[in-house]
């Protein structure tokens, strides 16, 4: 972190006023283009000002209305999006960002029934991601068959999301005591629609599901917590984000660790060769599907909204680098 | 609007406000942010999500476990000059630390790395046993000029420390 403004870097821009830290801001955020940039092609055209007072709402607000207050907004919610009123002053920007959205089961009690896989594969199978992604976030993402997007460094060609097949779920699940039951959800407010669209699917099994938010303490007895995550890395996606949420140091587990992941991160830090190397992340996203190790839902977009004055690059990184972003015209 | 009038940084001219886009970032990761603005390091991501260098204009594998970097030509922004120098500097600096990054232990190298500035553009990193996550690693290791190594370091005000600052 940067404690205070200064040329100190080699950077695109030069930080002239405020500090952004992990626990707080000053009012304003100010970067000045750096004249003396390297690389002529990100040398930027304009100065950034981060608003750290005016909020997120009254953001949005303003890149509506178009009253030169506030140019981008990021990170709005599905319903934020969705709800930006028709504007010639600005709009809504989707980025296919390297993000997901996953449910990691509660394997914390001996006897939790999340431990096994077969009942893990069994949630997965009674929910339908598409349904879910459209009826939830109002189709703002990617439906995912692990953690990485088709496409990406590091899918599987051959790897498909899971099906959706509500009697086989319904007889696993049953079997595994859980007919009836409401299961808990822990989520972000941001993610009540995914979870009301979860407990869809599963009122067709004869289950339900409860939203329960994340910004209390984690009730012992939940079933599910529903993540976002991002990977920021240059195409090393498992130690970011695969790590995180099974690995041996992982912050996001809700389980016991799993030395079969561990191997798998321990051969991948071991292998040298790039080509070989994805060969692996593939091996740990085949990993992740075999043993339903989540319950897997889709990569949400990164969602802005932008003032028609500006034209915005977003990176896949979820990052507000702004070299790139310059004034229209 | 004559938008480049004051917006070519290469003018020397102060930007307007004309010229000045207003951002609100909620997400807590700003910090990041406003350091991958500035501040730079061996290698970056680009927009679309794939590595590319960045003060470092190349690397190269040796063998399983030596990293050969060469440096670009860059001046920082109080003037000093860039070189190998000033990487092994930030490699030396992040090594005082234990668990330097705020994302975890995951970023930092072994103790048992090493690091030479071979010449003025050239470094010479050795993970022994290797080490494949090594430029995921630099991606995080920031590289300030001599004057911000002087007078903050990365070290937190309040604790007096680096840990989990950087």
């Amino acid at each position: 972190m940067i404690d205070a403004p200064g040329p100190w870097g080699t950077g695109p821009f030069v930080l002239t006023e405020g500090v952004s830290l992990i626990d707080s801001r000053s009012d304003r955020v100010v970067m000045e283009p750096n004249p003396t940039y390297w690389n002529p092609a990100r040398r930027p055209s304009v100065r950034i000002v981060y608003d750290n007072v005016i909020g997120k709402a009254e953001g949005i607000k303003s890149v509506a209305a178009g009253d030169g207050r506030v140019d981008v907004v990021f990170d709005l919610t599905p319903d934020e999006a969705k709800a930006f009123p028709a504007s010639d002053k600005g709009k809504i920007q989707t980025k296919k960002a390297k993000t997901i959205l996953t449910g990691v089961f509660n394997e914390n009690r001996p006897d939790s029934p999340w431990r096994d896989p077969a009942v893990r594969r069994a949630l997965n199978l009674a929910i339908d991601r598409q349904a879910v992604l459209d009826q939830g976030a109002h189709g703002y993402g990617t439906v995912i068959p692990a953690f990485i997007q088709p496409g990406r460094y590091g899918a599987d060609p051959g790897l498909k999301p899971f099906p959706h097949d509500p009697q086989a779920a319904k007889a696993v699940l049953e079997k595994a005591g859980l007919g009836g039951r409401a299961l808990v959800f822990v989520a972000s407010p941001a993610w009540t629609g995914v979870v009301e669209a979860i407990g869809r699917n599963l009122a067709e099994i004869g289950l339900s599901a409860r939203f329960v938010s994340d910004r209390g303490d984690l009730p012992e007895d939940f079933d599910v917590k529903l993540e976002w995550y991002f990977d920021w890395t240059p195409q090393y996606p498992v130690a970011c984000v695969h790590r995180e949420f099974f690995g041996k140091d992982a912050t996001l587990r809700q389980g016991p660790e799993d030395p079969a992941f561990d191997a798998l991160y321990d051969k991948l830090l071991h292998t040298a060769e790039p080509e070989a190397q994805e060969g692996v992340v593939r091996e740990v996203e085949r990993y992740l599907q075999d043993e339903a190790k989540a319950l897997f839902l889709y990569s949400p977009f990164t969602l802005f909204a932008v003032s028609d004055r500006v034209a915005f690059t977003p990176y896949d990184t979820c990052m507000s680098e702004l070299a790139e972003t310059r004034i229209k015209g | 609007m004559d938008t480049h009038a004051t917006g070519d940084p290469g003018g020397g001219g102060a930007l307007g406000p004309h010229n000045t886009v207003t951002v609100v970032d909620p997400s807590p990761v700003n910090w990041l942010a406003i350091t991958w603005n500035t501040m730079e390091e061996a290698n970056r991501v680009d927009h679309e999500g794939i590595g590319q260098p960045s003060l470092a204009e190349s690397w190269r594998w040796l063998d399983g476990e030596t990293l050969e970097l060469t440096m670009r030509e860059a001046i920082y922004q109080d003037g000093e000059r860039f070189d190998a120098g000033m990487f092994k500097l930030g490699f030396d600096k992040v090594q005082e630390w234990t668990n330097p990054h705020p994302p975890g232990a995951f970023l930092n190298f072994a103790r048992d790395v090493t690091c030479e500035a071979v010449d003025d553009r050239t470094i010479r990193m050795r993970f022994p046993g290797g080490d494949s996550a090594a430029l995921m690693k630099l991606r995080g290791m920031h590289l300030p000029s001599t004057r911000f190594w002087n007078e903050w370091g990365f070290i937190d005000p309040k604790t007096g420390s680096a840990e989990g600052h950087w």
